[in-house]
């Protein structure tokens, strides 16, 4: 039953990540399994996932750890956006 | 440590945008408003029902709709169950605030034979996180007038838009609660006028304008010159003024206090609250007294009550249509390619009547 109901969110966020973008960045969205949320690999946020409903907010995103942050951030932009939403968070 | 401070150097000269709303703020009244809102607000549902009516005069179908903040039960509701206008297949519901959205998928009742795919999901309008060209049509139903860049928030809605989608929304307009204003201003001239002499007779309006729950004067004009700012193509914009009349009903709740007196005008100020209306700019440090705050409140009623007891406040609402540009759309020819005069033709129509 419950395994039941994760996969119908599963597939609920599968259709959303058709259309849903990082609100900062404006690249693609990873949907994370094991977390349960998206990740925008860009810029190294986690935007979680509660009850079924994503948190696109750039407050709701969270700082991805170095290690997981799989790309480095060259470009200064992103880098600048990336600081903005620490502040925020912070 | 360091990408702090980096991040504040950076954030004060990015707020040389100017920041006039607290969205923050806005997001905890609207948390507060999922709460409270009842569930049939006649002005929040003629104005929802008045925005989807132009659905109606498009013979397009819109496959995939993306409804903004705003009133989003009553658009989910209309959008979702049949018949339903524009033929939406697809539906995705945003809102910034996650109760508001929460509260709406409690809600949402999806009808036996229902075809419309419903998703919900938290968002900023000011940070659009949907990808170009994805939707056929936006609805924003009395959200947008929250934004502190509302172009920038409409011309993320246009990239949103798949090649001629359409975008509507409906905006409360710088004529709404006129009366508030006027009673607020008096209040705070008989109240605090002889306490701050220092402070000039234009900033002390100002200062007060600020204080009132709407502090933003849109206007009509302002209307069309933002839907061909943000690059809709065939823009339209009307405006509707509606009353609400309020009657009083008891003890009411103000400032941190309960008050014995009955106030029409304290019905007002509830039913924002309910709406997630209530002020939230960003320069609250000035808030208004709860002396001066019952000065309004007297001064409404004594101003503005009819005979029946009741009094009236005036809801301004500016609908804005705009499409995203398609060759398909009618436009106006090159300058100088007309290939008759105009005197030929005031001749040719002149001469018969």
């Amino acid at each position: 039953m419950v395994r039941g109901s994760k996969d119908v969110l599963q597939k609920a966020a599968k259709t959303l990540s058709d259309i849903l973008v990082c609100p900062l960045s404006k690249q693609p969205l990873r949907y994370c399994e094991e977390s349960n949320s998206f990740i925008s690999d860009a810029i190294g946020v986690a935007f979680p996932i509660k009850n079924g409903i994503p948190c696109l907010v750039p407050r709701d995103g969270k700082i991805l750890e170095e290690e997981d942050a799989s790309k480095p951030e060259n470009d200064s932009n992103l880098s600048a956006v990336n600081e903005e939403n620490l502040g925020r968070s912070a | 440590m360091r990408a702090v401070s980096l991040w504040r150097k950076q954030f004060s000269t990015s707020t040389s945008k100017l920041q006039i709303f607290d969205r923050q703020r806005k997001r905890a009244q609207r948390d507060r408003a999922a709460w409270c809102t009842p569930a049939h607000d006649p002005l929040l549902h003629s104005v929802a029902q008045n925005l989807l009516d132009r659905l109606q005069d498009c013979k397009k179908t819109f496959p995939t709709a993306l409804c903004l903040g705003g009133s989003l039960q009553l658009i989910t509701r209309s959008l979702s169950s049949p018949p339903a206008n524009g033929g939406v297949e697809k539906l995705f519901v945003m809102d910034a605030s996650f109760d508001m959205v929460q509260a709406c998928k409690n809600a949402y009742r999806p009808s036996p034979g229902n075809a419309v795919q419903t998703q919900f999901l938290v968002a900023d309008e000011e940070f659009l996180p949907i990808k170009e060209s994805s939707v056929d049509l936006v609805v924003s139903c009395l959200g947008l007038h929250w934004t502190n860049d509302l172009p920038g928030a409409m011309i993320q809605s246009r990239l949103a838009l798949k090649p001629d989608g359409l975008f509507l929304a409906a905006i409360l307009g710088g004529e709404t609660l006129k009366e508030l204003r006027i009673a607020c201003t008096l209040a705070q001239m008989e109240r605090e006028g002889g306490i701050s002499p220092r402070v000039s007779p234009l900033a002390q309006a100002l200062k007060t304008e600020l204080r009132s729950t709407f502090a933003l004067h849109f206007q009509v004009r302002d209307a069309g010159n933002l839907l061909t700012r943000a690059g809709f193509t065939l823009p339209g914009v009307d405006v509707d003024e509606y009353i609400v009349k309020y009657e009083s009903a008891g003890d009411k709740f103000l400032k941190g206090r309960f008050l014995s007196i009955s106030c029409a005008a304290l019905e007002l100020i509830e039913h924002l609250r309910a709406m997630g209306e209530t002020n939230a700019l960003f320069d609250m440090n000035n808030i208004l007294k709860r002396d001066t705050a019952l000065a309004t409140a007297a001064i409404y009623d004594s101003m503005f009550s009819s005979d029946d007891g009741t009094v009236p406040a005036t809801f301004q609402v500016i609908y804005m249509t705009g499409w995203r540009e398609h060759s398909s759309q009618q436009k106006a020819k090159r300058r100088g390619s007309a290939t008759i005069s105009f005197k030929d033709i005031q001749k040719q129509f002149g001469s018969q009547s």
